[in-house]
């Protein structure tokens, strides 16, 4: 498969499949690399060739370029050294159990091509990491394969229900991976849907992907696993990075922790005061007030219900505008200015909505101190509306407990006893004056 | 022999993906501890270069400061790629006739020693298929490509390396010619040409460690070895002619060992500790041992330890690197033994444990970690092996003397993957038009310019442009400063400045240059006296009156001169009257000593001539 070819070029070697080794020449200059994926920012009629020496370019292929397909490359394939497979069954017993839900734990990186694969089999995963099973043995089970931006709430107890498989199949903890975009309702819902935990649950991401050697992937995952194995937990928590060190991570409560940087390893913040613990140098340290395990069998709490909603208020948003948002809802948390207020044009659609049985409910879009209605006539006024001020939940907390509670009971009073009950540690009665850190 | 070079320019354009300036700075406000996983979980053994930087640890800690932001904590996607400096970039390459691409991809390269906080380092070929003429010989440019600087170490101990943010993400250009230089001049011909080439774009940072040159040496015969960021250009000559000498013997000794049939270098070591209980002094002295002594037994080495005659390198020392480069002392070998405190008892004893034969020859190691002189005997065993089929490929570390060291492994082929954060560069004609419309002047037509237009020689010029300094030559010239002063001032006075004790660094002003010289030709002070004023300035001068307070040159009128030396022509009228005009040069050095610099030599003496001429119309 040979010899120039005299009509597009272009046409021809777009339909070449990767890897494929060619030359390409506009008659002055010869090309001569290997076929890799376009990428997909890259502009018109440009054919993406891995050179020789590593480096991918872009050549643009105009009418009157020739090519040609080479046999194999003379340069040796660069890829990973195989995976030892491990085939015998794994029981769950004693174990760590990992549910992976998506993104990647592990990638491996084809030189040749430049395509980054997922790793997803247990033995491959566990070859990758090898110092995962260090302290005892981890099985991997994985729950399906989404971003986490894909993940919505329905998802939330197919999540739940196999954290109580795995303790009911003695589990010594579990951990689960998740993409951290999503991590924080996740670590909320579970909160709300595991009950009676004999053991930790731990979530746990990476903010740099597997496919680069800082990834901070493998850290946080034995540091999760860490957690997981520790007896003195009954918990939802959140094991990330704690400051942009690989040494350090912090253990965070899964209904106080929000994302709060968009980039950064430590970008996971447990709202209001310290988290529960840290580990450091694979060692747990915990704080006061840790939920301890419960005898079990821990069960799913369920359902959710979705009806519920989450609204930030900003100046611009009219009172329209929030009443078509929350049509057909059950309930609907507002994240409000300062201790919790909204315009004042708001107060006649809440009115009637709290009229029908529909809940409102306030928190502060300052993520940080208590939604409190008693110090601005604002407040009064809204409290007066019907709306509950649910004190220093976050915002995504509160939506999620709302889901909870909606699914819980129609009768919207037992569903605001709910939503103001402490739960699972969810509120902080204490802000601490904080110090020198 | 045949070599090629890498030229890596920092530039001065901002860092290359992200909003920081591209300076170094010794403030640190931030310190952190990483780890670096080997790529992707593959297996190590692939490349030799990233085993032995994984056989020394991943634990690294990083000091930030001003000249970071989270891009170069590695907590922060890169930005797109600097268009300044990649406008830069394409310059040179146009410079060089180079052919750009037609869309740029950014590369992770994978590093992982620890410089780079990603554990790789971005890069991107910009153009192909250069040229160059040095001197009437032309040499290919084979690559421009636009790449981030690393990390600089700032210290470290066993357990942990620390490096500095500071320079991590400046801007590199690297240009890579092909193997055609055959000789040491020729590379340093090269480098400089391509350094005047990269300066020309008027973007590029100054000072030492700005410009680094990788020389790529190998040897008919011989196997490719880089000796990697040179920064200092005069010795690139001796750099690669040291390196084709040694490839030179190492090949001499291939040639005997295989003439001696020397087997396969076993690894195994043998304790002989006890053996060197009586030993009193150098480094088996029992009182300061710490640990086992191991030997090795090299089968049909003997006498090819040392150097062959009428040559500075040996294998010796080869074998001796091995174990420095895992934190070793060195090591003692056969052939320099008796000696070290060894006498020819013990070396007698060594040979009969080893059941050593004629030819043979032996390493001992001592170490206070048994593991750690087993790992350097070790190495020394594989070093000693691969001596057998001649060179092997390295990299290595150029010192200060002109010699150079083992570093590591050559790395295999790069190992790369594209950069998915940053997008592709299309590089677009009009782009590249509105780039050749500003293209510098090249830097031969600017030598030739020089030449004719300021009646300079072509080797002053040569000497401007090797001390970059054709852009201040330029500007004082017009200034109306005569081109000689200039070329004097820039060539010999300013780069052998005397620094006042404690002051390392000297770049004055074009202005402050300029006011010097306008005073010297004014006459405030003589010609004589400009090494010790451009001293003055180096000292912190803040002013032309305060460097001729400074340097005592200040003060002297007209006035002052001619009574001196009225005063001097009558104390010595005796004299003057007996030798007439032969007395004019012992007094000239007694009236020049008094000046000290204040008056211009020219000056004085035409008053002295005539001083003695009033004095003695005879003379
Ligand atoms: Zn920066």
């Amino acid at each position: 498969m040979s010899g120039a070819d005299r009509s597009d070029a272009w046409v021809a070697l777009r339909s070449l499949p990767m890897g494929e080794h060619v030359e390409v020449s506009d008659g002055e200059r010869t090309w001569t690399g290997t076929i890799v994926p376009h990428h997909e920012l890259s502009g018109d009629r440009i054919l993406q060739l891995k050179l020789e020496s590593g480096y991918n370019i872009g050549i643009r292929i105009e009418p009157g370029f020739t090519f040609r397909t080479l046999a194999e490359s003379n340069a040796p394939p660069v890829r990973g050294a195989p995976v030892p497979g491990g085939t015998v069954p794994r029981s769950a017993t004693g174990s760590v159990v990992l549910l992976t839900t998506g993104g990647t734990i592990a990638s491996r990186v084809d030189y040749e091509t430049g395509g980054v694969r997922p790793v997803k089999e247990e033995s491959e995963v566990l070859a990758f990491y090898p110092e995962l099973e260090a302290s005892g043995a981890v099985r991997i089970v994985p729950v399906f394969d989404r971003l986490s931006e894909d993940i919505a709430p329905e998802d939330w107890p197919t999540i739940a229900q196999h954290v109580v498989t795995a303790y009911r199949d003695g589990a010594a903890g579990v951990v689960i991976a998740h993409g951290t975009d999503t991590l924080g309702f996740t670590a909320a819902a579970l909160s709300f849907l595991l009950a009676d935990l004999p053991g930790p649950v731990v979530l746990v991401g990476a903010q740099r992907s597997p496919d680069r050697p800082s990834s901070d992937g493998a850290s946080n995952l034995r540091a999760a696993v860490a957690v997981a194995r520790d007896p003195r937990i009954g918990e939802v928590v959140v094991v990330m990075h704690a400051g942009p060190s690989d040494d350090r991570f912090a253990i965070h409560r899964g209904t106080w922790v929000r994302k709060m940087h968009s980039s950064r390893r430590d970008a996971f913040h447990s709202q209001n005061g310290p988290p529960l613990g840290y580990v450091v140098d694979g060692r747990v340290e915990l704080g006061a007030g840790v939920r301890p395990p419960a005898a079990g069998p821990p069960r799913l709490d369920g359902p959710m219900d979705a009806r519920g909603g989450l609204l930030w208020f900003y100046p611009g948003l009219t009172a329209d505008r929030a009443e078509t948002f929350s049509k057909g809802m059950r309930g609907i948390v507002l994240a409000g200015t300062g201790l919790g207020h909204v315009g004042s044009w708001h107060l006649t659609w809440i009115r009637s909505a709290t009229a029908r049985g529909m809940i409102v409910a306030m928190t502060t879009q300052c993520l940080e101190g208590n939604a409190d209605p008693y110090v601005y006539a604002t407040g009064r006024e809204l409290l007066r509306a019907g709306v509950l001020y649910l004190g220093d939940l976050l915002p995504e907390t509160a939506y999620v407990k709302l889901l909870w509670a909606l699914g819980h009971s129609a009768d919207p009073k037992r569903v605001e006893e709910l939503l103001r009950a402490d739960r699972v540690g969810e509120f902080r009665d204490r802000h601490d004056a904080g110090g020198p850190p | 022999m045949k070599a090629g070079l890498e030229v890596h320019q920092q530039l001065a354009t901002g860092k290359l993906f992200c909003a920081c300036p591209s300076e170094l700075s010794d403030d640190v406000t931030l310190s952190f501890v990483r780890r670096l996983r080997r790529a992707s979980g593959e297996g190590l053994a692939i490349d030799p270069a990233v085993e032995y930087q994984a056989s020394r640890g991943f634990s690294y800690r990083y000091e930030a400061g001003p000249s970071n932001c989270l891009v170069e904590m590695d907590e922060e996607p890169p930005h797109p790629v600097n268009p300044t400096a990649l406008d830069t970039a394409l310059q040179v390459a146009l410079l060089l006739h180079a052919r750009p691409v037609d869309e740029i991809e950014v590369m992770r390269k994978i590093v992982v020693d620890g410089s780079n906080t990603s554990g790789f380092q971005r890069t991107a070929l910009v153009a192909v298929d250069g040229r160059l003429d040095v001197a009437g010989k032309r040499y290919s440019i084979l690559s421009v490509c636009l790449e981030e600087d690393a990390a600089r170490k700032s210290g470290g101990s066993d357990a942990e390396v620390i490096y500095r943010l500071d320079r991590l993400g400046i801007p590199l250009i690297e240009i890579a010619t092909g193997p055609e230089i055959t000789s040491g001049a020729e590379a340093r011909a090269v480098a400089e040409e391509i350094g005047a080439i990269v300066r020309s774009t008027r973007r590029v940072r100054r000072g030492l460690g700005t410009i680094r040159e990788d020389l790529n040496v190998s040897i008919e015969g011989g196997h490719r070895t880089e000796i990697k960021g040179v920064q200092e250009l005069r010795l690139i000559e001796q750099y690669v002619e040291g390196e084709a000498a040694r490839q030179s013997v190492l090949l001499g000794i291939r040639d005997e060992l295989r003439r001696r049939n020397a087997p396969p270098v076993g690894t195994v070591a043998t304790e002989v500790t006890d053996g060197f209980a009586d030993v009193t002094s150098g480094p088996l002295a029992a009182a300061s041992r710490k640990g086992p002594v191991l030997a090795l037994r090299l089968r049909g080495f003997a006498d090819l330890l040392r150097s062959p005659p009428g040559t500075d390198e040996r294998l010796g020392r080869e074998l001796a690197e091995q174990a420095r480069s895992i934190g070793l002392r060195g090591i003692l070998h056969s052939d320099e033994l008796p000696g070290y405190g060894v006498d020819a008892a013990h070396v007698e004893a060594v040979a009969r444990r080893l059941g050593l034969e004629r030819e043979d020859a032996f390493v001992l190691v001592t170490d206070g970690s048994r593991e750690r002189a087993e790992r350097a005997i070790a190495r020394v065993a594989e070093r000693a092996d691969r001596a057998r089929e001649g060179i092997p490929g390295e990299t290595r570390d150029p010192l200060p003397d002109g010699r150079t060291r083992f570093s590591r492994p050559l790395p295999g082929r790069e190992r790369m993957y594209p950069e998915t954060d940053v997008p592709p560069i299309s590089v677009e004609r009009a782009r590249l038009e509105r780039l050749a419309e500003s293209l510098p002047e090249s830097t031969a037509a600017r030598r030739a310019r020089l030449v004719r237009e300021y009646g300079l020689s072509e080797e002053i010029v040569r000497q401007l442009a090797a001390a970059d300094a054709l852009d201040p030559f330029e500007t004082l010239a017009s200034y109306g400063r005569s081109p000689g002063a200039v070329a004097r001032l820039l060539v010999q006075e300013v780069p052998g400045v005397a620094l006042p004790p404690g002051i390392v660094e000297f770049e004055p002003s074009v202005d402050a240059l300029d006011a010097l010289l306008a005073a010297a030709e004014a006459g405030r002070f003589a010609k004589e006296g400009i090494p010790n004023m451009l001293s003055a300035f180096a000292g912190g001068a803040k002013d032309l009156e305060a460097a001729l307070t400074v340097s005592g040159l200040g003060g002297m009128s007209r006035e002052e001169l001619e009574g001196l030396v009225e005063k001097v022509v009558r104390e010595n009228a005796r004299m003057i009257a007996a030798r007439g005009g032969a007395a004019f040069s012992p007094l000239m050095g007694d009236v020049m000593r008094a000046v000290r610099g204040r008056r211009d030599g020219g000056e004085v003496a035409k008053l002295l001539r005539e001083a003695i001429a009033r004095s003695n119309p005879a003379a």
